[in-house]
């Protein structure tokens, strides 16, 4: 009797499990089957199948590899940055009441809204060694040379791009090491010769920082530069695929000519279409190096941001001069070491330095790529970034700088409102009569 | 010949600028005076000019009102006749003065006070001077200047004050004068030092008492010694009160006890330091003695609060360092700030049940704010323990793809 209703148990459960696997099925083939019927005439069109099929199939260059990871690496925190940027971004508001309070919110009360907030600062800090890393090995391996000086210079210019990323952003925050430096530097800007008040007062929108400043920093920050941004690095991966990664020193480019449009890359080993076995693997081979760095950098994103949270100043305010400027950004700590060690000329040597680099390919266009062939570019990398390298360290070391004095009487009163004009002084001429005094009056009193 | 020549030399510049110089501003209904034809500034050009800067001018009051003389002569004996009464004595002057100042019906209008008179007659000063004719001693001149008289209210007055001390400290810091009259020289020096020196030339807290402040202007008399805590008291008004409720307001209204002066001193007044309280108590009562063992606890419980106001506002710091909204801790640091300044009121009324009261509110108030900042601290350490996951699955994906890249290689 037990083992009837044993087994009558058993049949209706295993019918039952049948049951519900075969709808479970039916129910994934009927949903497979519509997307098939959508993804049928979708990829008629479009050939999806085929670009992921030649996609995975395509074949880089036999000597892309590790070395060429900088690049990526700027990549992988530009996203990272576009992420988290995107979402601080929900709760941020630029407005001189709201910005410092909504940024504590963030970090406060927001899930996990300290970890965007710190991986955003430690990524921005990151982005800019990465872009000097990847620099530093395009000048070395002298990729720089026809016929990729185009993209050298959009490469420039993306690092420009990047650091008014980090100049704009850094006064967000709306705290007092924020406000007084962002002061610091217009103020600096507006010494130079002929346009240096222009740029200051356009940048700032008013006679100190304040709302207007705010307002102009954040809609760079986060409209302006990103569309820029976006148009560089779409040109600068066109031109990376169009013109190929240049071979290592040791290997002779084999045509270095301009290519003509559409016509195809000799360097480049085109896909599995052409049967070419050749070159590495897109898939999975760069795909899993290209894994891998981006697992790593993330990694090291969160454990910098983890462990190094970026502190919170007092909240801005334009009648108090705070006694330090803490630094919060890489070439904030550049600055503060050159600063304090080499002085104001230390400061604008290393800025020639660089700006020396960014010449470079306009003088050194000759076919030598080795870099013992090239002594001066040689000196000139190591002394650019080893000296950036370690003046960062020693930045970091030194946290903060005093404010100068007076900043905060120069910034109220040297200032002139834009847009508005000064009633003019009545001149002082030889015809204004001097106004007598008493002292005048007695002597002119006793005068015969 | 030399009066022949000032009249010839009045007449040309009055010929030669009939319109200046004039002062040019005059209250309504006054007209501007015009000095043109004025005699005594031929030779006082100066006395002129510090004169119109002064409130004086600008009412209508000339050098004659004070100095008689005929002002319309342009030679020197016929403008020093008549009523002519030069340099005033220091006698003369305070009735000079008192013409105006002592009539209520001159001094209604602007708002000022005509007892000066009978407040100098009661004063130190004042006895000297007018009793026994002590010239040492001040006349009005002397404290308000004899031409430039600028209002209290004007920073440039000698009775402005910031510049009261050193008014004061022009007689009272002259050594050999004061050596006359057995009086020490150093209060000046000790005041700039104390609270209320701090508080006229550091902070520009014109409510802090300047000499006048304590020992009156005009009436100017060091209090008696059963005066004191009342003359504090006029602006310590609960400190005063908790005081005479306390065991010392008694013997301090007997005069067995100098008031507030025993434990804070006079020009060089001084908050007692919380760690500095059981020393007070030991320089009158016995080391050992009850009251004194009061004081050692009072010192203990002072101390506490004022430790964890302390602790209360580093955690604030923190909080504010790692982004918290403190708001809420801000506003507890304020009860506890204010319970804190009541225990001042239990120092000197020494009610030890406030106290224990007082010092148990202080410390449930801070109490929060440390655990709340100790809350957020444990917040921060645990956001560490996501980096276990974050490494466990990056080192998984690298060795895994390490191990497939092995595979790829040829």
């Amino acid at each position: 009797m037990i083992r009837r209703a044993w087994y009558a148990a058993k049949s209706w459960f295993s019918q039952t499990w049948v049951d519900i696997k075969e709808s479970t099925d039916a129910g994934l083939l009927g949903g497979a089957r519509f997307l098939g019927l959508l993804y049928g005439p979708i990829d008629r069109r479009l050939r999806i199948d085929e670009a992921l099929r030649k996609m995975l199939g395509y074949r880089l260059d036999p000597h892309v590899g590790w070395r060429q990871m900088f690049g990526g690496i700027t990549y992988v925190l530009f996203m990272i940055l576009v992420v988290t940027g995107v979402l601080m971004a929900l709760y941020y508001r630029p407005s001189v009441q709201e910005a410092y309070p909504s940024t504590q919110h963030i970090v406060s009360n927001v899930s996990f809204g300290w970890l965007i907030r710190d991986l955003h600062v430690w990524s921005a800090s990151l982005i800019v060694v990465a872009v000097l890393a990847h620099m530093a090995r395009v000048l070395l391996e002298a990729a720089y040379k026809p016929p990729r000086e185009t993209n050298w210079t959009i490469g420039l210019l993306l690092l420009g791009v990047i650091l008014a990323f980090g100049a704009t952003g850094y006064l967000l925050p709306w705290d007092q090491w924020a406000y007084w430096t962002v002061t610091e530097v217009l103020v600096a800007i507006s010494g130079f010769p002929l346009v240096g008040g222009l740029i200051a007062d356009t940048l700032m929108g008013d006679v100190i920082v304040s709302g207007a400043t705010l307002s102009r920093f954040f809609s760079i920050h986060v409209i302006v530069l990103p569309w820029v941004s976006l148009a560089l690095l779409s040109y600068h991966f066109t031109l990376v695929r169009r013109r190929g990664i240049a071979p290592p020193v040791h290997v002779e480019e084999q045509s270095v000519g301009r290519r003509r449009r559409g016509a195809p890359n000799p360097q480049q080993h085109q896909s599995a279409d052409d049967g070419s076995q050749q070159g590495v693997r897109f898939f999975p081979t760069h795909l899993l190096r290209s894994l891998s760095v981006t697992v790593l950098v993330l990694a090291i994103a969160v454990t910098l941001a983890v462990l190094y949270p970026r502190p919170f100043g007092p909240p801005a305010n334009p009648l108090v001069v705070p006694h330090e400027l803490v630094s919060t950004w890489v070439p904030v700590d550049v600055s503060l070491a050159l600063l304090r060690y080499l002085g104001i000329w230390g400061f604008i040597v290393f800025t020639l330095l660089g700006v020396s680099l960014v010449l470079l390919p306009l003088f050194d266009r000759g076919p030598e790529r080795r870099i013992r062939k090239r002594p001066v570019v040689a000196v000139l990398g190591l002394l650019f970034f080893g000296g950036f390298v370690v003046l960062w360290l020693v930045g970091r070391g030194i946290g903060s700088l005093p404010p100068s004095e007076g900043i905060g009487q120069e910034a109220r009163q040297e200032r002139v409102v834009p847009g508005e004009r000064a009633a003019p002084l009545p001149r002082v001429g030889p015809a204004r009569p001097a106004v007598p005094s008493d002292s005048a009056a007695g002597e002119r009193g006793n005068t015969p | 010949m030399t009066g022949t020549l000032l009249a010839l030399g009045a007449a040309l510049l009055v010929g030669a600028a009939p319109a200046a110089p004039t002062t040019g501003w005059a209250p309504q209904g006054l007209a501007a005076q015009d000095d043109s034809a004025y005699g005594c500034i031929i030779c006082h050009a100066d006395k002129r000019r510090s004169f119109t800067l002064g409130v004086h001018s600008d009412y209508g009051i000339r050098c004659d009102d004070c100095h008689g003389g005929d002002p319309t002569a342009y030679e020197i004996d016929p403008a020093h006749r008549g009523r002519f009464l030069g340099t005033p004595t220091k006698l003369e002057i305070i009735e000079l003065c008192s013409v105006c100042h002592a009539d209520p019906n001159q001094m209604r209008q602007f708002g000022l006070a005509a007892d000066q008179l009978a407040e100098f007659r009661t004063s130190r000063h004042g006895q000297l001077l007018l009793e026994q004719g002590n010239t040492d001693a001040p006349t009005c001149t002397d404290c308000h200047n004899a031409h430039l008289i600028l209002p209290p209210e004007d920073a440039r007055s000698e009775v402005h004050p910031t510049n009261i001390p050193a008014t004061c400290g022009r007689c009272h810091e002259d050594a050999q004068l004061m050596a006359k009259y057995g009086e020490p020289i150093d209060q000046y020096e000790r005041y700039r030092t104390g609270a209320h020196g701090i508080g006229v030339f550091e902070k520009r807290n014109f409510a802090s008492p300047t000499c006048i402040g304590c020992h009156g202007s005009h009436a100017a008399l060091p209090p008696a010694v059963t005066q004191i805590a009342d003359v504090c008291g006029r602006c310590h008004l609960l400190l005063e009160r908790a005081f005479y409720q306390g065991p010392h307001g008694g013997p301090a209204r007997s005069g067995t006890l100098p008031g507030c002066l025993g434990c804070h001193s006079n020009h060089g007044t001084e908050r007692t330091a919380p760690e500095a309280i059981a020393a007070l108590c030991v320089r009158c009562h016995e080391p050992e003695s009850a009251p004194a063992l009061m004081g050692v606890e009072l010192q203990e419980e002072v101390l506490r609060a004022t430790e964890e106001l302390h602790y209360a506002a580093d955690a604030i710091e923190e909080m504010v360092e790692m982004g918290h909204e403190v708001a809420d801790e801000r506003f507890r640091y304020q009860s506890a700030v204010s319970e804190y300044n009541q225990i001042a009121l239990v120092q000197h009324s020494l009610n030890f049940e406030r106290l224990e009261d007082l010092g148990l509110a202080v410390r449930s108030n801070t109490g929060i704010i440390r655990a709340t900042a100790e809350v957020h601290a444990e917040e921060q350490w645990e956001h560490k323990l996501l980096l276990i996951p974050v490494w466990f699955l990056t080192l998984a994906v690298i060795v895994l793809a390490w191990f497939k890249l092995r595979e790829e290689q040829p």
